[in-house]
């Protein structure tokens, strides 16, 4: 009857096609971050730039670029200028697989940082054993990557979820109640996170009342905390991270559930409390890193310098762990007066970080035996706002050492296998 | 157990209709225009970034207000300058430019905003539950809710008695015929995009009130939209209401007793219908095809 010279009719078909389109959608890679220079020490850099993730990832790169500068102010890499090559894992590992590959075989880089994600630094890490490229994990928590699949060329800077836990488990328990339940995020990190505190609960005589597993980039919490209020427990622990933390502690908190149960978790992170309104900038916490410690060295130095390249934000955690894993290359290497990822990975067992990159006050190193950086936690209570200053929303009670809070290499399960 | 069944159920209408504000501006586009406009995520964002930019200045209501025909203004010069010279052609095109420009709003929005979530205050009086047992159901949801049910109420009201809704429900139908009756098609379809723009920048706003307004915010929201609208049955906005309200249960159902899946049951959901009944529970038959 018509020509449908207006109206070209849509099959389902097409529908259905654009509907799965639509999926592709939210695990595509829209851009490629890329800096490109004529000099031969290259270092990759692999995070999530895009998805829930896309701030802290944003701030790592944004301290290893601090870095680099740095390095290349000074002379670079065995006097050779330093370049950074960025490339957006989409927080999706096959992805990032394939951009830590490309980095590798067709950009010929040196030293591999990333990711934040804890499953993709885990594969990217498989990669980067294969190719024999000294890797620094910056921002991926779970504990196998320097457990049970450590490797002799991965080394990591933030730490473990097993140390998060005991950093902070004991303070909840004695402060907040024994009944713990969990709202966790189900992937490596929320897992093995989720295993950590329950271990330490056990430990001390607590019981779980139940644990919401919930999808990464879940958007309504309410389902998952309709249940827990239900199962009546002392303390509400939320494990998730990024944006779903944001979520998460926004609606508990519209739901005047921090009034009836403590909430309080492990790892939180400025880019989150700083995305909350006030009235949700609750709780007991750990951070990794702190940008206000009076009198500690080259921390006054650091924040001023990633305040010129951050809007005149100050440096969070994550800003630190890329910083901290750009400028270990540079010093090993300088060091060893080798680029040689075997030379230089036997060099960094038991590394310590000199002041003005450690940046906290507790003895700072990468460990023999799983290649984990023992560095502090900030134990403290989120504050609704800072005092002093506007982006001080983190009230820091203790600082405790990482080989206080990591367990022994021993009981990591981690067997470094080197390369004959 | 009973009372948290109940909980979720009551729960998983508030969430469901949320997804019918986003479900009813894309079926609106896509029900005259055929274009399955993959940017309306983007343009959630566009309404909630907006918000966020003029409170400090005009509050909370006033954004209320002023964010939702701004995003339509930008929808209006969107479909006027790219979508309008894809109508005559095949909707793939329309489907992949408005898949590229979900991209570009996302990363433009980052650009501007940078990547670190915004926060957004809401009055405090809304910021409260209604009762210690009742405590999911805060004065922002119920809120919420009413301005869904009163967006909804306008827009039955609108497509049934002016002559514009009568306009775009005949273009449904057989928008050549509409076109030789001598009205303005394109114009037609301008307004009715503007209209369905319209309610994806008033559900930025809501949600920016109630969830983190970020750049990704639109992506996690928009997949539900479109599937009530396969569920309810394309080309039928009762079904598109329906469908909405219908996956916000199962999910919230779900939640309760395998709490992983609560966000894979809409697409099983789907899956089942599309199996079983192909047009959807509302949808006519013939009506896509």
């Amino acid at each position: 009857m018509t020509s449908h010279i207006f109206n070209p009719k849509l099959d389902r078909r097409t529908l259905i096609k654009g509907a799965a389109a639509l999926g592709a959608f939210q695990m595509a890679s829209p851009f490629i971050i890329q800096a490109r220079g004529e000099t031969p020490i290259r270092m990759g850099m692999v995070d999530p730039l895009t998805g829930v993730y896309a701030a802290p990832a944003g701030n790592e790169v944004m301290g290893a670029k601090l870095a680099v500068a740095q390095m290349n102010a000074k002379g670079g890499i065995l006097g050779r200028q330093v370049e950074l090559l960025v490339e957006d894992s989409a927080n999706d590992v096959g992805t990032g697989v394939q951009k830590a590959r490309k980095l590798i075989e067709r950009d010929q880089v040196n030293f591999m940082i990333g990711d934040v994600n804890s499953g993709i630094a885990a594969a990217i890490a498989q990669v980067t054993a294969e190719k024999k490229i000294l890797h620094i994990v910056s921002g991926g928590h779970t504990d196998s990557i320097t457990g049970k699949d450590c490797k002799w060329n991965v080394f990591r800077v933030c730490n473990t979820t097993r140390m998060e836990a005991n950093s902070v488990s004991g303070v909840l328990f004695t402060k907040y109640g024994k009944k713990w339940h969990f709202i966790t995020p189900d992937y490596a990190f929320g897992h093995t996170l989720y295993d950590a505190c329950t271990d330490d609960l056990k430990k001390l005589g607590g019981s779980v009342t139940g644990n919401e597993l919930t999808p990464l980039g879940t958007t309504d919490y309410s389902a998952y905390l309709i249940k827990a209020r239900a199962a009546n427990p002392d303390v509400l622990i939320l494990l998730v991270q990024g944006s779903d933390m944001i979520n998460c502690l926004k609606q508990v908190v519209q739901f005047g559930l921090h009034k009836q149960i403590h909430v309080a978790g492990t790892q939180q992170e400025l880019e989150s409390l700083a995305s909350l309104p006030p009235e949700a900038r609750i709780g007991v916490w750990m951070f990794e890193w702190y940008w206000k410690q009076p009198g500690i060295a080259g921390v006054e130095k650091f924040v001023a310098d990633i305040r010129k390249v951050n809007n005149g934000n100050v440096p969070t955690a994550r800003h630190w762990f890329g910083y901290t894993s750009a400028m270990t290359f540079a010093l090993i290497a300088n060091q060893e007066k080798t680029t040689d990822a075997v030379k230089l990975a036997a060099a960094l067992e038991n590394f310590e970080l000199p002041d003005d990159v450690k940046l906290q006050p507790n003895k700072v190193y990468y460990r023999k035996g799983d290649h984990q950086l023992m560095t502090s936690a900030f134990v403290g209570e989120a504050q609704s706002k800072g005092k002093d200053d506007a982006e001080d929303l983190f009230r820091v009670d203790e600082i405790v050492a990482g080989d206080k809070t990591a367990p022994a290499v021993s009981e990591t399960g981690c067997n470094v296998q080197w390369p004959s | 157990m009973w009372q948290l069944l109940l909980f979720n159920v009551t729960n998983g209408l508030i969430i469901g209709a949320f997804y019918v504000l986003m479900a009813l501006g894309l079926s609106l586009i896509l029900n005259l225009s055929n274009v399955i406009n993959f940017a309306h995520g983007g343009f959630l964002v566009i309404g909630g970034y907006i918000a966020y930019t003029i409170t400090p200045y005009i509050g909370f209501w006033g954004a209320l207000l002023l964010a939702p025909p701004l995003t339509a203004i930008i929808g209006l010069a969107v479909e006027r300058v790219l979508i309008r010279p894809l109508y005559g052609r095949d909707p793939l095109y329309s489907l992949l430019l408005t898949f590229g420009l979900a991209f570009m709003i996302e990363d433009g929005t980052r650009f501007i905003f940078g990547p670190q979530g915004k926060p957004v205050t809401i009055p405090a009086f809304l910021a409260q539950p209604l009762s210690n047992e009742l405590f999911f159901i805060t004065g922002y949801r119920l809120f919420m809710v009413a301005v869904v049910v009163i967006a909804v109420a306008l827009l039955f009201l609108l497509l049934r008695y002016t002559r514009l809704g009568i306009r775009i429900r005949a273009g449904t139908l057989d928008l050549d015929t509409v076109a030789a009756l001598g009205i303005n098609v394109q114009m037609l379809r301008s307004l009715n995009f503007a209209v369905g723009i319209f309610l994806a920048g008033l559900s930025g706003v809501l949600a920016a009130g109630q969830l983190g307004l970020e750049p990704t915010m639109g992506t996690g929201l928009l997949m539900p939209s479109f599937i009530a609208i396969i569920v309810g049955g394309i080309g039928s906005l009762p079904g598109t209401l329906a469908g909405g309200l219908l996956i916000g249960v199962a999910s919230g159902l779900t939640a309760v007793f395998f709490p992983a899946a609560s966000e894979a049951v809409i697409y099983v959901m789907m899956a089942v219908v599309l199996l079983l009944r192909p047009r959807g529970l509302f949808g006519e038959e013939g009506m896509m095809s």
